[in-house]
C-alpha cells in the first residue's frame, strides 16, 4: 500500500509539474519536452492501475504525435543559430540542459517502474479496475468496443471524417497553371493525334500553328 | 437488429451525407447539386420523423433516448437548418464561398446535434457536441481569404476547445463520484449533497453556458458573429442554440435533478447577467450582425430564466421560447440577406436609413420581426416572454422576473432604434432588387407566424405538454 502511494504521488507530482511547465515555458522546444514528460508520467499512472493497454497507447500515440509536432517546431523555427551554443559561443541556449534534465527524469521514471515491478503483488491488491484476470486489457477493450460501444466508435469515425473534410476545406487551394500528368491521356494517345505528315514545297517551308 | 428502426433519421442522415460527399468529390463544380440535394435530404428526414409514430425507447444500453422531447427538438433543428439553407444560398454564391463542402459540414453538424439531443449518456453527449462544434469551427472560418472570418474561426476554436476541456473535466468528476456515465444512474447516485458532484456540475454548466453563449461565457459571440460570413452567422444564431438549450434542460432535469438548489442560483445569475448585458451592450452597436449577437445573448438569458425556475412549466416555457426565437431570427436574417448594394452585402445599421421609402415591404417585415424580438404585444415574441415570466413568478422568483421585465424594456430601445432609422431617417440609395422567392417566402412565413400567433397562442402548449424529461 505504501509502495503504491509512493509511486502514485511520484508520478502525479511529475505529471503536474511538467503540465505547468508546458504552459509557463517561453521556449516552444522546452514546452514540447515537458509535454513528452507529462505524457510519459500519465502513461505510468495508467500502467499502475492495471490499464497497461491504455498506458502503451498513450506512449505510442501521444509521444509519437509529439515527436512529429517537435519536428514541425524545429522546421518552422530558426534553431540552427542556437545549435551547440551551449558548449561554445556567447549566446546561451537552454535546449541542451533542459533536454538533459527531462531525459534524466524519464530515465528515473523508467528505473522506478521497472524496479516497481517487484511490488506487483501489492499493486494488484489495490487495483482499481476489476476484470477477469484471464483476459488481457486489449481483449477486454476489444470486446466492448465493437459491441456495447459500437455507436460511440462509429461516431468517432464520423468526427475524424469531418475533421479531414474541414482541414481540406480550409487549406486546399486550386492553383492556376499547374501542369498535371494524365496517364489515361498519355496511354490513349495515337500516332495520328500528334504527328502530321506534310509535303513541304521546295524553297517555301511550312508554317506551323501555335 | 430491431433497434435500427429507431435510428432511421440518424442513419439516413449520415449515410446520405457520405454519398453527397462522394458526389461532391467526383463531379466538378458540384456546389449547386450538393446544396439542393442537402435541402431535399433535410426535408426527407423531416418527413420521416413526422410520419413515424413515437415510441419512448432507450437503445444502446440506455444511452440513446427517443422520446417526445428529442423528437421535437430534432424537428426544430431540421426546420431551422432547412430555412437557413434556403435563405443563405444566394449569399454563399455571391460571396464566392460556394464550396460543395459547405452543406456537407452543415449536415454533419446537424447529425452531431441529433446525437446531442438524444443522448442519455455523458460519452455519447460529448461525442455529439464535438461533432457539431467541429463543423462550426470550420464554418466560421470558411471564408478563408477574409481575415475577419479566419479570426472568428480561430477565436471560436480556441475558446470552445477550452470550454470543452472544462466540460470534460466536469464529466470525469461526475463519473468518478457517481460511478456511471448514464444520466439516470448519475441522478440516482447523486441524490444527496456531494461536493464532487457539485464541482462536476459547475464545470459541466460552464461548458454548456459557453456553447449557448450565456454571460459570463459570451465573449466570443460578437466577434464570431461579426467575422463569420452572414450565412454562417445565421446558422450559428439559430441551430446550435436549440441543441445547446435542449441539452442544458436535459442536464439540469436529469442528472442534476437532485441538486436543484445548487444549480438554481448559478442559472439565475447567468440569466440575469445575460439579459442585462444583452440589452445594454447592444445599444452601442452599429453593425447589425454584432447587434444580433448581443440580442441572441439577451434571448438566451430569457430562455435560461425558464430553466432556472426549476419546474416543469419552466422548461416547457423555455422550449416555447426557443421555438419562437427561431422564427424571429430566421426572419431577421432573411432581411439582412436582402441588404445588398452594388454586389456587396451591407452590415451597417445606418445603411438601412429611410429604407421604408424604397423597400416598404421589407421594412414592414423587419419592423414586425424587431417588435416581436423586443416582446411587444400582440406579436409572438410577447407570448414567448410571457410564458417565461409566468413560470418564473410561479416559482416565486420575483427578483428574476422584475430584472427580466426591466431588461425587456431596455432592449426594446435598440430594436426600436432600428425601426426609427428605417422609418424616420432620410433615405439612402435603394438596395439592389432581388428576385429570390426563397428569401421572400421565408420572411413571409416568419412574419405570418409572428403576427398570427396571438390567434391561437396555445398551439405549442398541446405539443409541449407531452414533453417531460425522464
Amino acid at each position: 500500500m505504501i509502495a503504491h502511494a509512493f509511486f502514485f504521488y511520484f508520478f502525479s507530482l511529475i505529471a503536474i509539474i511538467s503540465a505547468i511547465m508546458v504552459i509557463v515555458s517561453r521556449n516552444t522546444v522546452h514546452a514540447v519536452f515537458f509535454l513528452i514528460l507529462d505524457f510519459i508520467s500519465i502513461a505510468c499512472l495508467f500502467i499502475m492501475i492495471g490499464a497497461e493497454f491504455l498506458g502503451m497507447m498513450m506512449l505510442i500515440v501521444y509521444v509519437g504525435a509529439v515527436a512529429v509536432l517537435f519536428l514541425f517546431v524545429v522546421m518552422l523555427m530558426n534553431v540552427t543559430e542556437q545549435k551547440l551554443s551551449w558548449f561554445r559561443g556567447s549566446k546561451k541556449s537552454g535546449h541542451i540542459p533542459t533536454g538533459l534534465v527531462i531525459g534524466s527524469v524519464i530515465l528515473l521514471e523508467l528505473v522506478v517502474i521497472v524496479g516497481g515491478w517487484k511490488y506487483r503483488d501489492t499493486f494488484s491488491e489495490t487495483k482499481f479496475l476489476s476484470f477477469d484476470e484471464n483476459f488481457t486489457n486489449t481483449h477486454l477493450i476489444g470486446n466492448v468496443m465493437y459491441t456495447e460501444y459500437i455507436h460511440l466508435f462509429q461516431i468517432s469515425g464520423i468526427i475524424l471524417l469531418l475533421s479531414m473534410v474541414g482541414a481540406i476545406v480550409l487549406t486546399y487551394r486550386k492553383r492556376e497553371g499547374v501542369k498535371k500528368q494524365s496517364y489515361f491521356k498519355q496511354v490513349a494517345r495515337e500516332r495520328e493525334d500528334s504527328v502530321e505528315l506534310v509535303d513541304v514545297e521546295f524553297e517555301k517551308g511550312i508554317k506551323i500553328d501555335d | 437488429m430491431p433497434f435500427l428502426k429507431f435510428l432511421i433519421p440518424e442513419l439516413l442522415l449520415s449515410i446520405s451525407t457520405f454519398a453527397l460527399l462522394l458526389i461532391g468529390v467526383f463531379i466538378k463544380n458540384s456546389f449547386e447539386i450538393v446544396y439542393r440535394l442537402s435541402i431535399i435530404l433535410i426535408m426527407l428526414i423531416l418527413l420521416i420523423i413526422l410520419t413515424s409514430d413515437i415510441e419512448n425507447t432507450k437503445i444502446f444500453n440506455d444511452s440513446f433516448t427517443i422520446d417526445n422531447f428529442s423528437i421535437y427538438s430534432k424537428i426544430l433543428i431540421l426546420l431551422s437548418s432547412f430555412f437557413i439553407l434556403l435563405i443563405s444560398k444566394q449569399y454563399i454564391s455571391d460571396t464566392k464561398n460556394n464550396k460543395f463542402e459547405y452543406p456537407i459540414i452543415i449536415l454533419l453538424s446537424v447529425l452531431g446535434m441529433f446525437i446531442m439531443v438524444s443522448s442519455n449518456d455523458l460519452i455519447l453527449f460529448y461525442l455529439g457536441l464535438e461533432l457539431q462544434s467541429l463543423g462550426l469551427y470550420v464554418l466560421a472560418s470558411i471564408d478563408r481569404d477574409n481575415i475577419k472570418s479566419s479570426e472568428a474561426g480561430l477565436k471560436y476554436f480556441i475558446l470552445s476547445a477550452l470550454a470543452s476541456g472544462l466540460l470534460l473535466y466536469g464529466c470525469s468528476l461526475l463519473y468518478g463520484f457517481s460511478g456511471s456515465t448514464n444520466f439516470e444512474e448519475i441522478s440516482r447516485n447523486t441524490g444527496n449533497f456531494n461536493i464532487g458532484t457539485i464541482f462536476g456540475m459547475v464545470f459541466v454548466l460552464v461548458g454548456l453556458a459557453f456553447k449557448v453563449s450565456a454571460v459570463p461565457f459570451h465573449m466570443w459571440t460578437p466577434d464570431v458573429y461579426q467575422g463569420a460570413p452572414t450565412s454562417v452567422t445565421a446558422f450559428f444564431s439559430v441551430v446550435p442554440k436549440v441543441a445547446g438549450i435542449v441539452v442544458l434542460i436535459k442536464f439540469m432535469y436529469l442528472p442534476f435533478r437532485g441538486i436543484l438548489d445548487q444549480w438554481q442560483y448559478i442559472l439565475v445569475f447567468m440569466s440575469i447577467a445575460s439579459m442585462i448585458l444583452g440589452s445594454v451592450a447592444a445599444m452601442a452597436q452599429t453593425n447589425i450582425k454584432r447587434l444580433m449577437a448581443y440580442s441572441s445573448i439577451g434571448h438566451i438569458g430569457y430562455a435560461i430564466a425558464g430553466i432556472a425556475a426549476g419546474t416543469e412549466n419552466g422548461f416547457q416555457s423555455t422550449i416555447v421560447y426557443i421555438s419562437i426565437y427561431i422564427a424571429m431570427n430566421l426572419g431577421a436574417f432573411g432581411c439582412i440577406f436582402l441588404m445588398r448594394r452594388g454586389g456587396k452585402y451591407i452590415e451597417e445599421i445606418e445603411e438601412l436609413s429611410g429604407s421604408s421609402k424604397n423597400h416598404p415591404l421589407m421594412s414592414l417585415s423587419l419592423l414586425i420581426i424587431l417588435f416581436s424580438l423586443a416582446g411587444i404585444p400582440p406579436l409572438a415574441g410577447f407570448f414567448a416572454k410571457f410564458y417565461i415570466f409566468m413560470a418564473v413568478i410561479e416559482s416565486e422568483m420575483y427578483t428574476l422576473a422584475i430584472i427580466g421585465l426591466v431588461s425587456t424594456v431596455l432592449s426594446a430601445f435598440y430594436y426600436i432604434r432600428i425601426v426609427k432609422v428605417m422609418y424616420f431617417d432620410s433615405p439612402k440609395k435603394p438596395f439592389e432588387k432581388f428576385k429570390n422567392l426563397k428569401i421572400y417566402g421565408s420572411i413571409l412565413i416568419s412574419c405570418v407566424f409572428l403576427v398570427s400567433f396571438f390567434l391561437y397562442p396555445s398551439i405549442f402548449n398541446q405539443i409541449i405538454s407531452n414533453i417531460v424529461v425522464n
